[in-house]
């Protein structure tokens, strides 16, 4: 394993304890996603790594070296700040430029690398501005520049894309799993768009009030999250939860009940994701009654909004959406396979 | 319409305040340099004289004749030295009570404070006995010290607030690019706080450049300032008006030139202080 936190513990100074001793382990090569809410402990996580914060308790290795005392300079890391932090006295070329200016490299080599880096990023025609009259995109790709242009083993990102707007957000998203590919660097990212995590990471490490709480491939993650909060957490619309009994191998939910074959009776949460209720027709026997609330066509797909007493679930299908109108009933089928039990009290997720 | 014409009439009002304001404030200014370009008769004529003959001869009078231009060096040199002084000290501590949290912080920045706050006379004697003890008084040493020991906590006042206004991850940044924690500040933070550097500086040369009672009690002859030097034209047989203007006007010139230079900086620094100090 090349880098590692080792039983990581940060407490501020007011008391407040922002990791609880983290472990956590990732390769080279990787692009690690820090999820989480806010509070949750990424940022801290992202820059004890960078060694901006110092460890109350626990070590962090990089390649077998323990780095927990090493200052910032001598970890071979670069930053993308989340306002970027640019050098507003210094040209784009400068800061770009900064790094390198600081390890003396010559001039002839320095104007080499600033101008690749420059291109990759395609910013080559604003090297001669002063960051004040960029647009957040740029001032992005110049943050990012300078983070990359020395080639650190290891990239961190906090929060990168959350100062840009919507569609710019999308666009540097797909810039940066590119430059990831072709640069074959490290990359540390900190978010709490979980499409953001799901879409860039090779692994996502999910934290929730200083604790790692799950730590997998995407995938899995969606697919098989490890507590109720992961479940709610990832994936949009969320998915459907329900709190209800299990007695004789059926599930009884305030409203509406369904098979739930093989688990013990008693309290429990179940789980299932929008996109995989089934939709029957009225005269299926097992079909589940819900009656529409709203339908909102997200194009292609459409969103429809049921509710059953207290119970409300989010169905997403890809049916014309003039199909249904609110005040209908809404006939459900929920494939085994699809279902995500969890525990009623501690929320874990029940095999 | 009602509405535009009191708004008329406010405005007037306050124009003539401000020209009433202007008018006490510059004229004593515009009466001493007439005083420097007068004779003895028409300074003392019982009425007043706005029109006269200008003779240049006081300026010569007192500054060769009298040997006043090294009290200007004088001048200079105790204002700059302390100046840099103030800055190369207060500077890093201003960073430090901008960035970084211990125990306390708010009370030794008080305390800082606080040394502004008494009385200049009452620490005098004990200045002097201080200076007599190291053997410092009647130099220009003595009264650098004192200008800067005052002139600190200005400094470090002011220069707070500017260091509070560049983002901590600018310097975090600088760490990340291959800096040292001093090496961020040196490098990167102090350039980019330069213009606060620049108007802090300014004003602690005016402070200095001005002063007039530590300069007075800690130097009597070699080391005098300007504003220490007027007192001296007071003399038994009169007081020499046209010479104690003639230095006055040279005293104050490089006060006017800064305060044109950099009083907009000059005001933000003050008033950024007062909000978050």
């Amino acid at each position: 394993m090349a880098i590692v936190f080792d039983g990581v513990t940060k407490a501020f100074p007011d008391g407040t304890v922002a990791l609880q001793a983290l472990d956590l382990a990732f390769e080279p090569g990787e692009f690690l996603v820090l999820l989480g809410p806010s509070g949750s402990g990424k940022t801290t996580a992202c820059r004890l790594l960078a060694g901006l914060e110092r460890p109350t308790a626990g070590r962090i290795m990089v390649e077998g070296r323990d780095v927990t005392d090493l200052p910032p300079r001598l970890r071979g890391m670069g930053m993308v700040f989340q306002n970027y932090a640019l050098y507003s006295h210094k040209s784009v070329y400068e800061n770009i430029a900064y790094p390198l200016r600081i390890r003396k490299m010559p001039a002839a080599e320095l104007d080499r690398c600033v101008r690749a880096m420059a291109g990759l990023l395609e910013i080559t025609r604003y090297l001669d501005r002063r960051p004040s009259q960029l647009s957040g995109g740029q001032a992005q790709r110049v943050a990012v520049a300078r983070a990359l242009v020395w080639q650190p083993s290891l990239c961190l990102m906090d929060e990168p894309l959350s100062n840009l707007d919507a569609l710019l957000r999308l666009h540097m998203r797909t810039e940066l799993k590119r430059l990831h590919r072709e640069l074959k660097k490290t990359f540390v990212f900190v978010t709490h768009d979980q499409e953001e995590a799901m879409t860039l990471a090779t692994r996502v490490a999910v934290l929730r009030e200083g604790a790692l709480i799950q730590y997998d491939d995407p995938r899995e993650i969606y697919r098989r999250p490890a507590n109720r909060f992961i479940a709610e957490f990832i994936g949009r619309p969320a998915m459907n939860t329900f709190d209800g009994d299990v007695r004789n191998g059926v599930f009884h939910a305030n409203g509406f009940s369904c098979p739930l074959p093989g688990k013990p009776d008693g309290p429990i949460v179940l789980g299932i994701r929008p996109e995989q209720i089934q939709l029957v027709d009225a005269s299926a026997g097992d079909a589940i009654r819900f009656a529409i609330d709203v339908v909102e066509p997200v194009e292609p797909d459409v969103l429809i909004f049921a509710k059953s007493e207290a119970n409300a679930l989010i169905v997403r299908t890809v049916n014309d959406d003039r199909a249904y109108d609110p005040g209908q009933p809404l006939h459900l089928r929920f494939p085994p396979a699809a279902l995500h039990v969890f525990d009623a009290m501690s929320g874990a997720r029940l095999p | 319409m009602i509405d535009q014409s009191t708004n008329r009439a406010w405005k007037s009002l306050a124009w003539a305040v401000l020209l009433v304001a202007v008018v006490v404030a510059l004229t004593p200014y515009v009466w001493m340099v007439l005083a420097s370009f007068k004779n003895r008769v028409d300074l003392l004529s019982s009425v007043p004289k706005w029109s006269f003959a200008p003779t240049l001869a006081n300026y010569p009078a007192v500054f060769i004749d009298k040997e006043y231009w090294p009290l200007a060096i004088n001048s200079v040199l105790i204002s700059v030295s302390s100046t840099v002084l103030c800055i190369v000290i207060g500077a890093p501590a201003a960073y430090g009570f901008a960035r970084s949290d211990f125990p306390g912080k708010e009370d030794l920045f008080f305390f800082f404070l606080t040394t502004r706050m008494a009385p200049p006379i009452s620490i005098a004697v004990p200045l002097f006995l201080f200076f007599t003890s190291l053997g410092l008084i009647d130099t220009i040493y003595a009264v650098v010290i004192a200008h800067t020991s005052f002139n600190l906590s200005l400094v470090v006042w002011m220069m707070r607030g500017f260091f509070a206004e560049i983002p901590r991850e600018i310097d975090e940044a600088a760490m990340m690019d291959g800096r040292s924690r001093l090496g961020a500040f040196f490098f990167v933070v102090a350039p980019l706080a330069a213009p606060g550097i620049g108007a802090t500086a300014v004003l602690c040369f005016i402070l200095s450049w001005n002063e007039f009672l530590y300069a007075f009690i800690l130097v009597a002859f070699d080391g005098r300032p300007l504003t220490v030097g007027i007192p001296g034209l007071v003399t038994p047989h009169g007081t020499l008006w046209g010479q104690v203007a003639a230095v006055a006007i040279v005293a104050t010139l490089p006060i006017v030139l800064f305060t044109f230079l950099v009083q907009k900086q000059l005001v933000r620094g003050l008033t950024f202080g007062a909000v978050k100090g």
